[in-house]
């Protein structure tokens, strides 16, 4: 440990102007880039390349990571107040966000997991830089056998979100891995499902089907509510005192924010899985371990807390293999991986010897980002919590224009907003029969992910499963997978029995 | 409304007299670029630095617009199907030569006024040292020799299915008559080589600039399929200079729709033989691992018409046909 080192890299980065202000300006348009569905982290990245050219390396990383950092909070603000999760991987966060949107607790919600999303980034941050070469030995042992257990491991989440009925929930499921098969299959470029329609070549895109699953079967639930006279306006009788969350609250959620922290940073760390993915592994996890599971998806502060801590903890785990191997783990790491070798940077297994000082830095600055996140943050709670009390009148063709102009910029393509508003009529449909929407996107998240890697598994050992039993890793996760499952039926088990008998008590009452 | 009429009239000749004009002073407006493939990957950081070189030769504005999806080929048929006005271009790429035999569209390079190459990057036959060393493989000849006698034993990985790394598999097997095992990627060429450097296949066919992050550090270059040395590689030999004849490369250009006018076709030639010695141009392309290797209208229309008869035979190799 060189405390010297780590202490004058802190100083060039704390201490110079320009990374400063580059940072906050990073931050700052990342949240607002977060919060609008459809626009992304990586877009905002992308486009702010050019910019940092001219720069140094370390006002450019820190502009780059804050932008990174600010948009994976923004997601979860656009997740709580309108149910249109702003980036993939605050899709879990509406869970239970939404929910405390609902009871008047917009400000808290917001509160929470901008404090959450902090946290989760600083662990992120710490492991990156302490533990990284470690982290990345590990991520190196996953190959296609591995990933495809991960994903299986993945997918037993699904038990634990769907919510009173586990048949509606497999269905579900089962549904979003249909949709995946849509386009040009992985392997042999044939095409399924495409009907000539060419624009389905590449498959649904998830976006519009995210935007439109959960924003626009909301808008659509909402009018009808409206045309039924049922809409209740809210007015926003929170007050908001502090936009931190206050102790009690932290009381409650720190096991949360810890556990979300390292799952986002491990599986952040694993390349080809990213935020969306350990949003959900974290939730399914806090919520299977909870004294009280039943109350995850009514809009608790610790449902808010396992996800926003998992997806800023992805931004640190997503740098450890970029570091110390130089694979991205992402989509933005890898645009932030090109910003390295343009300033003639080759990251790999000897910067954690030779560029000590740059590693440092790039510490320092994911520090720093995730500081300027918190800042800009506090600076929004109280504006943002405004919006639950617009009119729904006029909230909600504001938030439709909104989704379907995010549902168009992914790919500039007018199928897609096509797609966006078929799937908010499905969403809607889905709703009204009470089969619960996350399974589906839990399923389009990993669908894919399993079947390029079973049939890669398949292609590299001629055909022959049982070669699997020689990966202990991979076996490991499927043992976790059928154990997540077993133990979420008994949960949800105990769940239904608990409330069925509540709702005796209350009749008796009545009676 | 006689007025309002006059006004209409005189409007229309107003812009009749600008389109007469435009072939001799074009351009008098923005021009926009289509770029098939996605913000931030190696088509778009290329075009995007490419326009700021083609601005300073015309003085108007070059907005890049990514219109992605369907594997690139909606972004190649909105350049064919533009206005041929001359203000809008698009970077056609290699997976334009497969589209047809894939019937994934009817355009082929027919379709379009091809104005120059810009870039190309070569595959290169790179493998896993351990396993390179444990089979007494050094170079592009005994690699070859081992194929042969292991026939589709060989693993080897090129990014997504269809993509011009795993062609580039199929290539190699017909010009050395070899049978390996293409193993798709579909995230890229960055799991492609990942793998290969942690055993689970024993190489990859991506370009040098894809695999550099592990060459030298668990991977080792055999030949790379160019007629000359990567100069941000030195090390790395050629098949070439190792007597094979293989050259296989991305490729990237810009082109109009069919149909342009000349006189603007030859305008925007001239600009772009310009800029792509600019100096800012040259660094950006040389820091980024791509190589400039530039070809005139006619020498690029050339190479489209050859790559549209050889990328579907390679498809062939690979079972992607």
């Amino acid at each position: 440990m060189n405390w010297s080192l780590l202490f004058q890299s802190y100083g060039s980065v704390f201490l110079n102007p320009q990374v400063l202000l580059m940072t906050l300006l990073g931050a700052a348009g990342g949240v607002l880039l977060g919060a609008i569905p459809g626009m992304t982290a990586t877009m905002g990245v992308a486009l702010l390349i050019p910019f940092s050219f001219g720069m140094e390396l370390i006002p450019s990383i820190g502009l780059l990571l804050g932008i990174y950092c600010g948009g994976m909070y923004g997601g979860s603000i656009s997740a709580i107040l309108i149910h249109a999760p702003g980036t993939p991987a605050a899709a879990a966060t509406l869970l239970d966000g939404y929910p405390m949107c609902q009871k008047g607790q917009a400000g808290k919600a917001l509160s929470i997991a901008m404090f959450s999303s902090f946290c989760g980034g600083i662990i992120g941050a710490l492991v990156m830089t302490f533990l990284s070469p470690l982290v990345a030995n590990v991520a190196m042992k996953f190959t296609s056998a591995e990933m495809l257990m991960l994903a299986v491991f993945g997918l037993s989440v699904i038990v634990a979100i769907s919510g009173q009925s586990i048949a509606k929930g497999l269905i579900s499921a089962f549904f979003g891995m249909l949709l995946c098969t849509v386009g040009l299959d992985p392997t042999y470029s044939a095409k399924r499902f495409t009907f000539g329609v060419k624009p389905l070549y590449s498959g649904l895109q998830f976006i519009p089907v995210l935007i439109g699953l959960f924003a626009v079967s909301e808008i659509i639930a909402g009018v009808e509510r409206i045309i039924n006279g049922e809409e209740k306006q809210e007015s926003s009788n929170e007050k908001i005192k502090e936009v931190l969350p206050d102790l009690k609250t932290i009381a409650q959620i720190w096991p949360q924010i810890i556990s979300g922290g390292l799952i986002g940073t491990f599986i952040g760390a694993i390349p080809g899985a990213g935020g969306d993915i350990a949003v959900f592994v974290s939730y399914g996890f806090n919520k299977s371990f909870s004294k009280h599971p039943e109350k995850w998806g009514t809009g608790i502060p610790q449902g808010v807390a396992s996800t926003e801590s998992a997806n800023n903890g992805c931004s640190g785990g997503a740098m450890i293999p970029l570091l110390s191997l130089g694979v991205p783990g992402d989509a933005v790491t890898a645009i932030i991986l090109g910003a390295f070798i343009m300033k003639g940077i080759q990251p790999g297994p000897t910067m954690y010897v030779d560029k000590l000082d740059t590693v440092y830095c790039v510490f320092a600055a994911l520090m720093l980002a995730n500081l300027a996140m918190l800042i800009v943050g506090c600076c929004g709670v109280r504006f943002f919590a405004k919006i639950v009390s617009v009119e729904k009148k006029i909230l909600y063709p504001i938030i439709l224009v909104i989704s379907l102009l995010g549902a168009f910029s992914i790919n500039k393509n007018v199928f897609d907003v096509g797609v966006c508003v078929v799937f908010g009529i499905v969403g809607w449909l889905m709703n009204k029969f009470e089969f619960p929407l996350s399974p589906i996107l839990l399923a389009l998240i990993l669908g894919p992910m399993c079947e390029q890697n079973f049939v890669r598994f398949m292609d590299l050992n001629n055909g022959n499963f049982g070669a699997i039993l020689g990966r202990p890793i991979a076996i490991g996760f499927f043992v976790v997978a059928v154990a997540v499952v077993l133990f979420s039926i008994w949960n949800q088990q105990k769940i239904n029995k608990r409330e069925a008998e509540a709702r005796r008590a209350a009749a008796k009452e009545t009676k | 409304m006689k007025k309002l009429l006059a006004l209409a009239v005189a409007l229309v000749l107003v812009m009749s007299l600008a389109t007469v004009a435009s072939a001799a002073e074009y351009p008098t407006k923005g021009i926009s670029v289509i770029c098939p493939w996605g913000a931030g990957g190696g088509t778009d950081a290329c075009l995007r630095a490419f326009c700021e070189a083609l601005n300073k030769q015309l003085g108007v504005t070059l907005t890049v617009d990514n219109l992605t999806g369907a594997s690139g080929v909606t972004g190649h048929e909105a350049i064919a199907d533009a206005d041929p006005d001359g203000y809008t271009m698009g970077m056609i790429t290699f997976e334009l030569a497969g589209y047809k035999a894939q019937e994934m569209s009817d355009y082929t390079y027919e379709n379009y006024d091809a104005i120059c190459r810009v870039n190309t990057d070569a595959a290169a036959i790179t493998v896993n040292t351990e396993w390179a060393a444990a089979n007494g493989i050094t170079d592009v000849a005994t690699f070859v020799e081992y194929c042969k006698a292991h026939p589709g034993e060989v693993m080897m990985g090129g990014s997504a299915a269809a993509s011009v790394w795993h062609i580039a598999g199929g290539y190699l097997m017909n010009a050395t008559g070899i049978e390996i095992k293409m193993i798709t990627y579909a995230d890229g060429a960055a799991g492609a080589v990942k793998a290969a450097a942690q055993g689970e296949i024993q190489g990859v066919t991506v370009s040098l600039a894809e695999a550099r992050a592990f060459i030298g550090n668990g991977l080792t270059v055999l030949g790379v399929m160019d007629s000359q040395r990567n100069p941000a590689f030195p090390d790395a030999p050629t098949c070439q200079e190792q007597g094979f004849d293989i050259i296989y490369a991305t490729q990237r250009g810009l082109a109009f729709p069919k149909g342009v006018d000349p006189e603007i076709r030859a305008k925007m030639e001239a600009a772009c033989a310009a800029a792509i010695e600019d100096p800012d141009f040259v660094e950006f392309m040389a820091n980024n691992g791509q190589t400039i290797s530039y070809m005139t209208a006619e020498e690029y229309t050339e190479f489209l018409a050859q790559a549209a008869q050889d990328v579907p035979k390679a498809m062939e190799a690979v079972d992607l046909l």
